[in-house]
């Protein structure tokens, strides 16, 4: 109404001058705008800014948000730092001794004590316990052997039993570790039992310095894990000498990553027809299925075989022919590029899980014996990824048999088994295979809690390193998960119970590496701001210069007129 | 008729040997009316089904086996084809259209599986793994192209839980077969193209074929004592052009014989020393494995079976007066014993082996046997709107009538009105349909399975015409080269009644026809339009708000009463009028 009030007020005084409006137009001057209209023209101005301010923005910035769900991120953080978690591994150590209680207790404590004072790591310790086998006075070997399996067969957190034997004849004490069973057996002479009065026996100083050899390497191997973590572990983690680190460190980058499901391909390559086949169900039955079984606390495994025939080795590669041996050789830096990837059907098996390659390959009788030079072998470990025998047809089959035998597979199958274990990163001391498997098992449990912890560190600095990424709650959901299951591992680990560790420790990464290599993470990076601006700026710039330029115009008038207002 | 009976007669002997060998191959080479060969590769191995379960795997290839365990296949038939079978003039398929597939690739393949949800979970497993077996585009076969044909196939395998298997069948008319299915495909054989028949086949010569398909079955055999073995057979066939192929590699560009060189028609009136009109030659062009092949066959493959009387992996198939010259002589062996027409050669080991067959003129040709059926189907109508298919089926022989299964599979957007289905017998008021299957189709979910059983009269002509309607996609639905049109798959005519020259073993294969893809023209739309529409919509309103907005805050006033009146040019006009 005002307004156009003020627009007739303003039209008037032209009607009437309108003959002569150039001759007049420097002297006429619009009449004052009423207070009103200034008044409405900026209130205008003002809701229009506040229509774009208070709901056009928020709108825009509402529709055009990533969603990014809440994630803990101190205590990732926390993880990642080994804040939280301080791993130990408490080992129980049954000893069945066949003498009264009360003497066993004796010989338990002066062990125990000087077990202890040999220990410099102290997040691993050995405990002793003992075994409540029956008392039998006059104990024949027997009677003890049946009772103690018993017993540890029930507790499989139990990681070694030492079984003392009396024993009349031969040099005291001895021992002898069982290859096939966690079980250490002590021969000692009646006089060396310690006696109530005494405190330090030699018996007692003998089975601690036993005991602490057996677990050395695995002291070294935990100790070496711990020291690649960061956080505050310093202390707790024992001085390795650089010797032992680099070779520690050579092992586990040949090793495997863990998982769960292994797959084991054997294949046979020949560059000629024969042989053709080979007799490898009932090879891997004899030498193989044995040490796979007594994994399967760790690891499942499924096994295939294939036969390819006219597959050579890569066609760069080329044997040197030795006069000396009479055999050829493969150069070192040839044996990185023997397997001949382009030819070869080697492609991963179907399902979870990596798969080890084991290729036997028999060489074309023209070129046999194929050896490797430096060290005459003829076998090498491909890190992470299987092992390679070269089997070279022996002189007496001149026949050229079309089948290999198990007989002619043994030697390959053994140092497949061999690659195979330190493929899957099982230590190479002490003589007992249980005993190493159980160490594998606190090995591969620490090793999955740090690496799920560390994966969650990542998390949470990818979090903050691209704002732009969406995070979706199933993210959020697997890092919850993910703790939970780190804090569970850690206490099993704490409480001495390695497996269920193991179990925990394996949900944990599981569910830490599907958070961090979450599909729908990566799909807004694309797709940038300045894209979405540039699209609709046809629409943004015409709206917004009429809008920024009214408002600015007002604002010079507003300070002009306050100018005058002041100086006047 | 003969030569049906010959071929039968053939199929039937290797059937017969298949069992008791591990590995058996043979090339079948037969030369085709227009100077045209025919080049017929087949492979087979066996794997027992025990060391098959166990993953033991010898001749059958590992990769390809490890995928049906884990996609729980039975049986499996694949094919790779591109290019045209002209039955008017070479006659009928090498096997009876059992081992060649339709345009693109096809796929189908019995899932063992206790429901439908898990078969088609299976089934896309199984797609996925072969497309990057293959490195084909296999994994493209959704929903949408998955049919599960009721009629048209039946398994050829001997399977022990029938009930539990589904069969889905799927194709892709639109993948072009290249040179890198071949290379995955020669890996999975076990003399892998370094010997036996397999080294002949390179990409240059397969692809530059007229018609070309690549095969592979797995089924399950079972013996009457209960010993099953799982069987892969593998084919390659083409038909080649003689002339075409013997251009030298260096060479390629066709160009014309000098004018001494051609046979000119003397009798036409504008003959001279410098226009010919060329005589139609009637010898049989020259031609040996090397000209063809590019390469001379390296050997036999030492799998086969090396007992005396087996192991003709060569035959040829060609008049008994042709003449043959082989290379290596003296080392090989050769064999007439199914028919004088049909010679097989056993080639040597590690030796390069060729044939050699000179121009010959020949009194009697070949005589071709005709295919079951002549099929030809065609898009009819214009606009974008709609159009109508028009298949055309014909049933030579002249005494006995013919029973067929008739299945299409069509894309979703391509919509069919059922109630314009006209099936007609040229002259004839008879209704050939006896039987009909109809699954329509659901927008972007899956497609239209039609399924006819017809009977068609001797020497007579099947006209079936239906209409349909183009669907309009959205816009992320073009594929990047929309104007080029849609590919519709080959529609799989399956003879039903077997004929009485038909084996045991090709009526389990049975006897197919295939149509040629169609391309189907839909409405594309210019793809700038979203930014054009975004562009044009965002200046309307910015141009409608900046005048409401203009309305509402400027100030109106006199024209005298403005200062400094008119900008630029009043500040000008000013200056000017100073001047004077």
């Amino acid at each position: 109404m005002a307004e156009t009030d003020g627009a007739t007020a303003s039209v008037e005084p032209l009607s009437t001058p309108s003959t002569d409006a150039t001759s007049v137009s420097a002297t006429a001057k619009p009449p004052p705008e009423t207070q009103e209209s200034i008044w409405l023209r900026r209130s205008v101005i003002v809701s229009f800014w506040l229509v774009v301010v208070l709901l056009g923005l928020p709108v825009w910035w509402k529709t055009t948000a990533i969603y990014r769900a809440e994630l803990p991120l101190e205590t990732m953080g926390a993880w990642a730092e080994s804040k939280v978690c301080q791993p130990a591994f408490p080992l129980k150590v049954a000893v069945e001794a066949p003498i009264p209680a009360q003497d066993a207790q004796h010989l338990l404590r002066d062990t125990q004590h000087s077990l202890d004072e040999l220990n410099d790591f102290s997040a691993h310790r050995l405990s002793l316990l003992l075994a409540d086998a029956p008392f039998v006075a006059n104990a024949s070997q027997q009677i003890v052997t049946d009772g103690i399996a018993v017993d540890v067969s029930h507790d499989e957190d139990i990681a070694l039993s030492v079984r003392l034997v009396p024993v009349e004849t031969g040099h005291t004490p001895r021992s002898l570790l069982q290859p096939y069973s966690p079980r250490l057996d002590v021969y000692y002479g009646p006089s060396q039992l310690p006696t109530a009065a005494s405190t330090g026996s030699p018996l007692a100083t003998y089975i601690a310095e036993e005991l602490h050899k057996l677990f050395g390497e695995e002291q070294a191997l935990l100790a070496h894990l711990l020291s690649k973590t960061p956080g505050p572990r310093a202390p707790v983690a024992k001085r390795l000498s650089s010797g032992i680190i680099a070779e520690l460190e050579h092992r586990s980058t040949r090793a495997l990553k863990y998982a769960p499901t292994y797959h084991l391909t054997f294949s046979l390559f020949t560059p000629i027809n024969i042989p053709s086949d080979w007799d490898i169900e009932s090879a891997l039955q004899r030498y193989m299925s044995p040490f796979l079984d007594s994994l399967t606390g760790i690891h499942n495994f499924t096994i295939d075989t294939q036969v390819q025939l006219y597959s050579g080795y890569t066609p760069t590669v080329r044997p040197e022919f030795d006069e000396q041996s009479k055999s050829w050789t493969l150069r070192k830096e040839d044996l990185s590029g023997f397997i001949n990837a382009a030819e070869w059907p080697l492609t991963p098996s179907i399902g979870a899980g990596p798969t080890v390659n084991f290729v036997l390959y028999v060489p074309d009788r023209s070129q046999s014996p194929l050896v490797v030079k430096e060290t005459g072998g003829n076998s090498w470990l491909v890190p992470q990824w299987g092992g390679v025998v070269i089997l070279n047809p022996t002189e007496a089959d001149e026949a050229a048999p079309a089948i290999m035998t198990r007989e002619a597979l043994a030697p390959a199958m053994h140092t497949f088994s061999t690659q195979l274990m330190s493929l899957l990163g099982l230590p190479q001391s002490p003589g007992c295979l249980p005993l190493r498997i159980s160490t594998l098992v606190r090995v591969r449990a620490a090793s999955l809690l740090f690496s799920a912890s560390s994966t969650l560190g990542a998390l949470a600095r990818l979090y903050n390193a691209l704002p732009s990424i969406p995070i979706p709650d199933k993210v959020a959901k697997s890092v919850d998960l993910t703790t939970e299951h780190l804090q569970l591992a850690c206490d099993s680990l704490k409480e001495g119970r390695f497996h269920s560790a193991l179990e925990h420790a394996r949900v944990a990464e599981a569910e830490a590496e599907k958070a961090f290599f979450e599909r729908s993470m990566v799909g807004q990076v694309y797709f940038p701001d300045e894209h979405k601006v540039a699209v609709y700026l046809p629409l943004l710039g015409p709206v917004a210069v009429p809008l920024i330029m009214a408002a600015l115009k007002e604002l010079q008038t507003t300070i002009r007129n306050f100018k005058a207002r002041r100086s006047s | 008729m003969l030569l049906l009976l010959l071929l039968s007669v053939f199929n039937a002997v290797i059937a017969s040997v298949a069992p008791r060998s591990d590995y058996h191959e043979r090339l079948l080479l037969r030369p085709l009316p227009q100077s045209a060969l025919l080049a017929s590769f087949n492979f087979r191995s066996n794997e027992t089904s025990t060391a098959f379960e166990q993953q033991n795997f010898r001749h059958f290839p590992r990769s390809l086996g490890q995928i049906l365990q884990h996609a729980h296949t039975k049986e499996l038939h694949l094919r790779f084809s591109w290019g045209r079978w002209d039955a008017d003039s070479w006659g009928q398929m090498p096997w009876n259209g059992a081992r060649e597939g339709g345009t693109g690739v096809e796929l189908w393949a019995w899932v063992e599986a206790g429901n439908e949800e898990e078969a088609f979970a299976r089934w896309l497993t199984l797609t996925n793994a072969l497309s990057g077996l293959f490195c084909a585009s296999l994994n493209f076969v959704d929903a949408t192209n998955t049919v599960r044909p009721v009629m048209s196939f039946r398994p050829e395998g001997d399977h022990t839980n029938a009930s539990r298997l589904h069969l889905l069948h799927g194709s892709l008319p639109h993948e072009v077969v290249c040179t890198e299915n071949l290379t995955p495909f020669l890996k999975l054989l076990p003399c892998k193209g370094k010997a036996g028949i397999s080294s002949l086949l390179s990409g240059h010569k397969l692809f530059d074929a007229s018609w070309q398909t690549m095969s592979i079955d797995v089924r399950p055999v079972c013996e009457k004592g209960g010993e099953c073995s799982v069987e892969i057979e593998q084919g390659v066939d083409m038909a080649l052009d003689i002339e075409r192929s013997k251009r030298p590699q260096d060479n390629p560009i066709p160009r014309p014989l000098p004018i001494s060189e051609i046979a000119c028609d003397t009798s036409k009136r504008y003959n001279s020393h410098d226009s010919c009109f060329p005589l139609a030659t009637t010898a049989d062009p020259a031609w040996s494995l090397q000209d063809i092949f590019g390469r001379p066959l390296k050997g036999a493959c030492p799998l086969t079976d090396t007992s005396p009387d087996l192991g003709y992996s060569v035959c040829i198939n060609v008049p008994q007066e042709r003449n043959i010259t082989v290379h290596p002589e003296g080392q090989y062996s050769e064999s007439r014993s199914t028919s004088p027409e049909l010679r097989c050669y056993k080639p040597p080991r590690n030796t390069d082996f060729d044939l050699h067959l000179p121009s010959q003129a020949l009194p009697t040709p070949l005589t071709h046997p005709t295919p079951p059926l002549f099929a030809s189907r065609s898009i009819n109508g214009h606009g974008q709107e709609r159009g109508s298919i028009r298949a055309v089926i014909r049933n030579p022989s002249p005494t006995s009538s013919i029973e067929f299964s008739y299945l299409e599979s069509l894309p979703w957007f391509m919509k069919p009105y059922l109630h314009t289905l006209r099936a007609r017998i040229v002259g004839s008021p008879e209704d050939p349909v006896k039987e009909m299957y109809y699954r329509p189709a659901v927008d972007r979910k899956r497609g239209t399975h039609l399924e006819l059983h017809m009977l068609l009269p001797p020497s007579s002509t099947l006209i079936l015409t239906y209409d349909f309607d183009k669907a309009i996609l959205r816009y992320t639905e073009y594929p990047p080269d929309a104007n080029r049109g849609f590919d519709a798959p080959p529609a799989v005519i399956r003879v039903l009644a077997s004929s009485e020259t038909m084996g045991r073993e090709q009526d389990r294969k049975g006897i197919y026809v295939r149509t040629t893809s169609l391309l189907l023209p839909l409405p594309t739309p210019d793809f700038s339009m979203p930014y054009n529409v975004i562009i044009l919509t965002s200046t309307v309103m910015a141009l409608a708000f900046g005048n409401i907005f203009n309305l509402l805050v400027r100030r109106f006033v006199g024209f005298d009463e403005v200062a400094g009146r008119g900008g630029l040019v009043g500040i000008l006009r000013a200056k000017i009028q100073r001047l004077k």
